[in-house]
């Protein structure tokens, strides 16, 4: 009889740990895979210890993680999802996100006025902005490049690397060589055009970051479209580099933060949306160079600064594409590229 | 015994070397103490393989590739290997169709499987995400587990059980006490071959992990996607130490060379 | 023999793979041949009416091919020798060939990225005997991409004939030269065809393990040199287009199918 008294005992213990257990909530981010060990420092750490609460982390690249939201829509197991702004349009017009409660959020104002509701839905609200400019050698020939036409240097041959479409930085690569080059459709028939021209003389079309700084690092590329996050990478290569601000600008690519649909923990996510413009954090990110800031409010110290997308005027010289643009765009321009490239 | 012939045994060194030598090139950038990755390394030091320690991805990720690989090639046997009896001591119409059937989980290219699952065990089932991860993998093990223990059980003649049962046992001893330890080199083997296949499986993984469980290959693969530094290579090299001290220890206890 | 089907020998493992694997490929798989709602192969047409999609097959084919033809010529001899190996050598000799396979595909891509760049030991080694004045452009061909699958798969095909021929009696070899075969005649018609189900075996393996690789194509050709996974992955992922991305999948699995078969005939 006692012996049953102590396994009823054992029972009710162990049916009542996870019960206790449960009182922790866990709030699922949804997120890139770069820089999580200083996201921990600055913000994942610290909001935990606000709230009380475990952040789980789900990171991958932006398409593997909108393919598996959508997969599991009606059985959602992420509750905030960090993309960039035109995937983020692409899931929401899917009915994968819902409305973000901008009363809730008082750091809202010191955000950048583009972005505050870049999808125009208030389905998102933006973390971070980085500028894709051009990275050159200033030991080459390279050196003198001062605008997005001059990548079609005769001098540049052979060593002229582009982003592939399938990337951010591929998409805005097209966006201003269209534009330098006096495109007005949005069919970037001009920019195709140019772009086939150059082909025999491109190394490759990068993909990945890491394949993108291997390339600089081994001197096949003297020249390069590149998103701002990729910067610190490169310095490190120890090759003579220079970060070029193009005099027709650079595109501004937002990444944007948003509640998926279904998500049980809409509240614990408005915090930590909110907890993540605010300026401490935005400073503290910033001068670890994990990402350039939102919020209008930071002041980075100055050799982070140097590295950042970041001052007026680098913020001024900003041209954003419209997301509705690209979502839509989107599919047939991959399929020109492809025809481009292949014949 | 005819000795070994002068082109056969170039062939065979040649093979060797295209095969390996890339893997120097891995081992060798491991020890570098750059701070991205250049071949060869102007520094050299454990630098990298000490930051290894420290990823946290990394660590958990190892634990739940362990879990399940183990878990996984266990499972893979034990359905494979009574399929491989069959196969190999009776006789049945549809034996080919069966075998083109087992091996359709080599040719599906990974990511529709890994869709076709997503699909199946997230929203029909439900199922937690490692239990997913689990039958995901051995359904991928199972041609591996029924083709090499097959082949060991084709080197057992079929008489031995057929003996052994004349003797009294029945076929379930026979197979435990007579063919069994028989072909415990093949299965050594197809436990080995199916555990790294586990263990190395990204596109189907790819789908299957969930927030906070990911297996290693698809933590090094987002790495790598973004970090140019010699950790990769380090880390490359620690598998492989870890792979060769599995085989090296089966060899030692079962012998798998005749089996592979 | 016994002649019955034993049902209970085969019920796990058909139920797992028919259950857990076959009828959610199939299902997914379906959708290449459905268009509203109704059965049509007008996604195949609309698939092959792009000629780029049209050369990415060939291109896959081609270099799968070549790889499995390549693979198979080196591997015979390789094999041949490595079973005359002594036993003790032949543990540590099987290890190494199994090595690369432990190596993650992603590692081994980049080590080929470091050897074939302009700065690589394959420059080098082409520029300093004269062969080339300057470094060549070797990355980001298909020559690159050849050289990557064939080192990614030769193992598979080594090992399978090695595990073919050691299954061949010892004497086999002797007798037909003393019965006045010369060393081509004896391997043409006594070894190819008693080994001939280790060839179809690797030759099916090296083949569809090419033309399923990612990682390889993708990152040593990119996206000048699209092979059908790459082409599949970027359906999926960019155009969310599951139809193509079917018709993709049945491709490469009729593809497979058929080549087993073609083996199959071949060797016989």
């Amino acid at each position: 009889m006692k012996r049953r008294r102590w396994m009823a005992c054992l029972l009710l213990a162990a049916l009542a740990g996870p019960a206790v257990q449960a009182e922790t909530r866990s709030l699922v981010l949804s997120t890139y895979g770069l820089n999580n060990d200083l996201f921990k420092k600055h913000v994942y750490d610290p909001f935990k210890a606000r709230c009380g609460c475990e952040i789980v982390l789900e990171t991958g690249n932006a398409s593997d993680r909108l393919a598996k939201l959508e997969a599991r829509r009606n059985n959602p197991n992420v509750d905030v999802v960090q993309i960039t702004d035109f995937l983020a349009l692409d899931a929401s017009n899917k009915g994968l996100l819902q409305a973000i409660d901008y009363t809730k959020l008082k750091n809202l104002d010191q955000v950048y006025d583009f972005g505050r509701d870049p999808l125009r839905n208030q389905q998102a609200v933006a973390y971070t902005v980085y500028s894709v400019g051009l990275v050159v050698r200033t030991d080459k020939p390279s050196g003198a490049i001062a605008s997005w036409k001059d990548l079609w240097r005769p001098d540049l041959k052979g060593h002229l690397m582009l982003a592939n479409i399938t990337g951010n930085q591929g998409l805005a690569q097209l966006f201003m060589v269209d534009r330098a080059w006096g495109g007005v459709a949005t069919d970037m028939s001009t920019g195709f055009t140019k772009l086939g021209e150059v082909k025999a003389g491109t190394v490759t079309y990068y993909t990945q970051t890491a394949q993108m700084t291997a390339l600089f690092a081994q001197d096949e590329a003297w020249v390069a479209p590149v998103g701002r996050f990729g910067w610190l990478n490169l310095k490190k290569t120890g090759k003579p580099l220079k970060w070029v601000v193009p005099k027709e600008g650079q595109v501004g690519m937002m990444n944007v933060m948003g509640i998926v649909k279904g998500s049980k923990n809409a509240d614990l996510a408005h915090q930590l949306i909110d907890f993540w413009l605010s300026k401490d954090v935005q400073t503290a990110l910033a001068n670890d160079l994990a990402d350039s800031p939102i919020n209008r409010n930071t002041k980075p110290n100055p050799e982070a600064a140097e590295a950042l997308t970041w001052g007026k005027a680098q913020i001024d010289s900003l041209v954003f594409m419209k997301p509705e643009m690209v979502a839509r765009e989107r599919a047939g321009w991959v399929t020109q590229w492809n025809r481009m490239i292949a014949k | 015994m005819n000795p070994i012939s002068r082109p056969a045994l170039a062939m065979l060194i040649l093979a060797l070397t295209f095969l390996l030598g890339p893997f120097i090139v891995i081992f060798v950038a491991g020890f570098s103490a750059d701070e991205t990755l250049a071949f060869p390394p102007t520094s050299y030091g454990l630098r990298w393989f000490g930051y290894l320690f420290g990823v946290e991805a990394f660590q958990r990720s190892f634990v739940t590739s362990l879990v399940v690989g183990a878990g996984s090639t266990l499972a893979a046997l034990a359905f494979g290997v009574p399929v491989a009896y069959a196969l190999s001591r009776y006789d049945f119409r549809g034996k080919d169709a069966l075998r083109g059937l087992l091996t359709l989980p080599l040719v599906v290219p990974g990511i529709i499987v890994g869709l076709a699952l997503l699909d199946l065990m997230v929203l029909v089932y439900a199922l937690p995400v490692t239990l997913g991860l689990l039958i995901g993998h051995t359904t991928l093990l199972i041609p591996y587990t029924v083709r090499v223990v097959g082949s060991s059980l084709s080197n057992l003649r079929s008489d031995i059980d057929d003996a052994a049962i004349t003797l009294g046992a029945t076929r379930l001893q026979a197979f435990f006490k007579v063919v069994l330890p028989n072909i415990r080199g093949g299965v050594a083997a197809a436990a080995v071959l199916a555990f790294i296949t586990s263990f190395n499986q990204v596109p189907v993984s790819l789908f299957l992990t969930g927030p906070g469980v990911s297996t290693l290959p698809i933590e090094m693969m987002a790495y790598m996607e973004t970090s140019y530094d010699p950790s990769i290579a380090a880390l490359s090299t620690l598998l492989v130490l870890f792979t060769i001290a599995v085989v090296a220890a089966t060899e030692k206890l079962l012998g798998i060379s005749k089996y592979v | 023999m016994r002649s019955r089907i034993p049902w209970w020998l085969l019920a796990p493992a058909l139920a797992l793979v028919g259950l857990l694997f076959v009828l959610p490929v199939a299902a997914l798989l379906a959708g290449a041949f459905k268009i509203d709602g109704h059965l049509g192969l007008a996604h195949f047409t609309a698939f092959f009416d792009e000629p780029l999609h049209t050369q990415v097959y060939w291109r896959t084919l081609r270099i799968a091919g070549l790889a499995t033809v390549v693979s198979a010529l080196v591997c015979y001899p390789a094999a041949m020798a490595m079973v005359k190996v002594p036993a003790r050598w032949r543990g540590l000799l099987t290890g190494l060939v199994i090595l690369p396979l432990m190596v993650s595909p992603i590692a081994r891509t980049y080590s080929w990225i470091v050897l074939l760049g302009r700065n690589g030991l394959a420059n080098s080694l082409l520029v300093g005997s004269g062969v080339f004045d300057e470094p060549a452009t070797l990355l980001f061909t298909e020559g690159a991409v050849f050289v990557g699958l064939l080192q990614l798969m030769m193992p598979l095909m080594l090992l399978s004939l090695v595990s073919a021929l050691e299954n061949l009696p010892p004497d086999v070899l002797a007798a037909a030269q003393t019965l006045g075969a010369n060393r081509w005649q004896s391997f043409a018609r006594v070894v190819l065809p008693l080994t001939q189900e280790g060839l179809i075996v690797g030759g099916t393996l090296v083949f569809t393990g090419c033309v399923t690789a990612f990682i390889t194509p993708a990152l040593l050709g990119g996206p000048k040199v699209l092979m059908l996974e790459t082409l599949l992955y970027q359906k999926v992922n960019v155009a969310s287009d599951m139809a193509a991305a079917s018709v993709i999948a049945v491709l490469l699995l009729l593809t497979t199918i058929v080549v087993n078969q073609v083996l199959k005939r071949v060797s016989r």
